[in-house]
């Protein structure tokens, strides 16, 4: 090896050091949560970085009946998949003509959703919360699905739009002269067309409302319809001296999350990379 | 006739369209749009708990910015323009400078990696507010285990505190958000310089630039849009601060409201926790969202168009 390129490469160590030093600030903290999620709170005290004793499931289990985060649980599956379908679904109807008839005011209608992207929701939510109490949704799951819906459409309306404007229009051209109808032509021909779009839009709504804590806490008061974030924020402050509890919730609502990133991680980087598509 | 069957077609055309674009529109105009406007509208009103009353002009306003309402509004508005501040600099620049190096390792042979630290750096960013906040909670509590470290490595002595400490309290909170949110400019600065062309680059090198001239002459300019994409999400998102805020200093910004952002007043005021016997002020609530909504609209725009002026275009 040539004395330059040894240079080359020692110039290359500080870079890498620094590179090396943030991967071990994001893996320590959640080394930190794995192993003492099997720890009992005096063994967390004794024996901090360690792996543990024994792989005791005593912290999960309790946490999962004990504290109840087994409903929080479901509540949030159900929260996320019903925001998930509707959003995707309203999003694509409204995108598909916005995007592809020549209507006059399809710019004024894009316009509008556009300008949801960016509206800050949170102000509104005094009188989202009299709205809700008077249509029945406080405590309700439905409520919180058709706001989390209401949020998301803007972005996933503006990226429905993007993609099916770039599809040829011999595509429904040619099925409307076979005699479809609209409603099949969008969800049988344009929407598979849009893969990558349904997936951007999916991933990205269910993690925003996966980890919704906001709305959760000023609309449910029941602890049969608490979501996992909201359920979370309590047990901080509950179990704070059974610290093995609480890392264990902590790892239990991350798990679904986790598993998608793992699954995900090249979609939602470039997802990410495209345009920031995350708030 | 073939005119008039073109015509009914636009027609059926235009129903369909009303008919596809109705159910979003209903859902977003009636939880987003209808509520926002309502509130904007009822800052001018008086409020007796959540009901309308008489038209007040500005005296919604005038309350706002007088004692003692002014003292949580300026405290408030200064922590989170120090919280945007502070995400610049720790979460934006040293991001960037992430990018750069990983940027500087995928070149040449193979990817070399960069990939891995991108999707390691961004797996803090999909995990809720509300457990990161839960977590570093636990890990900077007197007795975690950052306190045993630091006590270990003799860098601190006795009960680590910062997070009790006013000095202190309201920086832990921008390191964590930042920690949280390091992944999103690296991923989107990485995205922005895959897309300036190589020969920009070479030519730099052959002129001479070493890597860190590269970086400030040749790439900054060129990396305009994604620093104003960054800048504009982070202003955003910085004045929206509460989760972070409620899971590791409570509702009301502990200690003595050191940590107190505009949002989380906001819900005090609106959702009650304000003061010793913690009613609601449903008008100053008002006010103040109509206030931060202008302040973020009209920031946001500012950026944009500050943003898109100096777009270099090659």
């Amino acid at each position: 090896m040539s004395a330059r390129a040894i240079h080359r490469r020692l110039a290359r160590i500080p870079g890498w050091t620094m590179l090396a030093l943030w991967s071990a600030a994001v893996l320590l903290p959640l080394y930190i949560l794995v192993v003492s999620c099997f720890k009992t709170t005096a063994e967390i005290y004794e024996n901090r970085l360690g792996l543990p004793r024994s792989w005791s499931f005593d912290n999960f289990t309790n946490a999962w009946t004990r504290a109840d985060l087994g409903q929080n649980f479901v509540n949030s599956l159900i929260v996320t998949g019903g925001a998930v379908v509707l959003t995707i679904v309203v999003s694509a109807l409204a995108a598909y003509p916005l995007s592809r008839y020549k209507l006059g005011w399809n710019g004024i209608m894009l316009g509008l959703f556009l300008s949801g992207i960016m509206l800050p929701i949170r102000l509104a939510s005094v009188e989202l919360f009299t709205l809700m109490r008077n249509l029945d949704l406080l405590d309700s799951l439905t409520g919180l699905i058709l706001v989390y819906s209401a949020i998301r459409i803007p972005f996933a309306v503006f990226i429905f739009a993007n993609f099916m404007r770039v599809l040829p229009s011999e595509l429904d051209e040619a099925a409307r002269m076979d005699g479809a109808g609209e409603t099949r032509i969008l969800f049988q021909i344009i929407l598979p067309m849009v893969k990558p779009a349904v997936s951007i839009v999916a991933i990205f709504t269910a993690i925003a409302v996966w980890n919704d804590f906001f709305f959760p806490l000023i609309f449910i008061f029941d602890d049969r319809y608490k979501t996992v974030p909201l359920a979370i924020s309590v047990f901080v402050g509950q179990f704070r001296t059974d610290w093995g509890l609480v890392f264990a919730s902590l790892a239990i609502s991350m798990a679904p999350i986790l598993i998608m990133y793992c699954l995900l991680a090249r979609q939602i980087r470039e997802g990410v990379g495209a345009g920031g598509g995350m708030k | 006739m073939q005119h008039r069957h073109k015509s009914s077609m636009k027609r059926t055309q235009q129903r369909m369209a009303v008919l596809f674009v109705l159910p979003a529109l209903a859902i977003y105009g009636l939880f987003v749009l209808y509520p926002l406007a309502m509130s904007l509208w009822g800052s001018f009103f008086t409020w007796k708990g959540l009901r309308m009353l008489d038209f007040a002009g500005l005296s919604n306003f005038a309350r706002l910015f007088v004692f003692p309402s002014s003292a949580r509004l300026t405290g408030a508005l200064w922590h989170n323009v120090a919280w945007f501040l502070g995400i610049m600099v720790f979460q934006n620049g040293v991001g960037l400078l992430f990018a750069w190096l990983l940027f500087l390792r995928s070149q040449g042979k193979g990817r070399s990696g960069a990939a891995f630290f991108q999707s390691l750096f961004f797996f803090p960013a999909v995990l809720s507010p509300v457990i990161v906040g839960a977590l570093w909670r636990l890990l900077l509590a007197p007795g975690g285990v950052v306190e045993w470290t630091l006590n270990g490595l003799g860098l601190h002595q006795g009960s680590l505190t910062v997070l009790g400490n006013s000095q202190t309290a309201l920086v832990m909170l921008i390191a964590v958000d930042a920690w949280n949110w390091m992944g999103l400019p690296v991923l989107i600065y990485t995205a922005g310089l895959r897309q300036i062309s190589g020969q920009i680059f070479e030519a730099a090198k052959l002129d001479g630039a070493g890597s860190g001239r590269m970086l400030v002459s040749v790439a900054l300019p060129l990396l305009m849009p994604a620093i104003g994409t960054l800048t504009t999400l982070s202003f955003i998102n910085t004045f929206n601060q509460f989760d972070i805020v409620y899971v590791m200093q409570g509702v009301q910004g502990n200690p003595s409201y050191s940590t107190d952002t505009l949002v989380t007043y906001f819900y005090r005021l609106a959702f009650g926790a304000e003061g010793a016997v913690g009613i609601t002020d449903i008008g100053l609530a008002l006010a103040l969202g109509t206030v931060l909504f202008l302040i973020l609209s009209i920031g946001t725009l500012l950026m944009l168009r500050f943003f898109d002026r100096r777009t270099v275009q090659l």
